[in-house]
């Protein structure tokens, strides 16, 4: 799961020991990224 | 349909055509207004792969607003189960528009080159794919290849005599083109109203028998004569289908 900080804008990668901070900046604010997959839309 | 009908042109273009048909029917009228809406079968996108999409918008917003845009759908090239390819890729700042799509198949292409898809800012990019299906109208509504399709009973004006010399002269509208000593008059020559054609006279105006003038405009995806074609074709393989059906 990649999320990016909101302060320093960097890739972030948690794990489960490490809660939800950033280890760049120790900013508590994380943004989760869009996924790569393709989305496949019906237009309706 | 036994007896002889004729057709007039009044206004003759790609995509907007006025005509007047003599000889026909209210119910036949009816019956191609109703199937250049919703029985030519058009291509409009249907089914949209998002790549990326960092614009301002959901993913569902942009391809309702690429469904909408109307490609050109050349006369029988294509089945009903047939899809065409399309691809954009805009990146940002920049506005995408419709004729940044590029097509797998040349006879199809956005119909209008300017038609705005989204604003896109500094670092947002819109990259995806885009499937286009043949569908009628009445499907859905991105499918209509008629917009704007109506007829009026033509409409004859004579001068009956002078009007009452201290009669209230009230404006006398008529609509689109009227029938008047014969001659076909556009009535905007005259703003619409009878009153400014013929000054302080008195008019009576009928509907002609079995005469349509019909006013018909595409959305750009196949020319008007195309369209009326096309309809009136549907009209006569669907009345075979039904003589058939009911002969033993």
């Amino acid at each position: 799961m990649s999320y990016k900080c909101s302060r320093c804008k960097r890739d972030v990668t948690l794990d489960e020991y490490g809660g939800v901070r950033c280890p760049y900046c120790g900013h508590r604010v994380l943004l989760k990224e869009r996924s790569t997959d393709i989305k496949e839309v019906d237009v309706r | 349909m036994d007896e002889d009908y004729e057709v007039e042109f009044v206004e003759r273009g790609d995509r907007k055509a006025l005509f007047l048909v003599r000889g026909v029917t209210p119910a036949f009228a009816n019956g191609i207004r109703r199937t250049m809406i919703a029985d030519v079968p058009t291509l409009a996108i249907d089914e949209v792969r998002v790549i990326e999409n960092s614009s301002v918008m959901f993913d569902e917003q942009i391809a309702l607003r690429l469904g909408l845009v109307p490609l050109t759908t050349p006369p029988a090239e294509f089945d009903e189960d047939d899809v065409v390819t399309l691809s954009i890729d805009v990146a940002g700042p920049a506005t995408a528009y419709s004729g940044d799509l590029v097509s797998a198949d040349d006879m199809v292409q956005p119909a209008d080159q300017n038609v705005p898809i989204i604003e896109l800012k500094d670092g947002q990019r819109l990259e995806l794919e885009a499937d286009a299906v043949l569908e009628t109208g009445k499907a859905h509504a991105k499918h209509q290849g008629g917009v704007s399709v109506g007829y009026r009973h033509l409409q004859r004006v004579e001068v009956v005599g002078d009007a009452d010399e201290f009669e209230e002269s009230e404006p006398n509208i008529v609509r689109g083109v009227v029938e008047i000593d014969g001659e076909l008059v556009d009535t905007a020559e005259f703003d619409n109203d009878l009153t400014q054609k013929f000054p302080g006279k008195e008019v009576a105006v009928h509907d002609v028998e079995k005469a349509f003038v019909f006013h018909v405009e595409t959305d750009g995806s196949m020319t008007v004569e195309e369209l009326v074609n096309r309809a009136t074709d549907s009209i006569e393989s669907r009345a075979l289908e039904l003589e058939d059906a009911v002969s033993l």
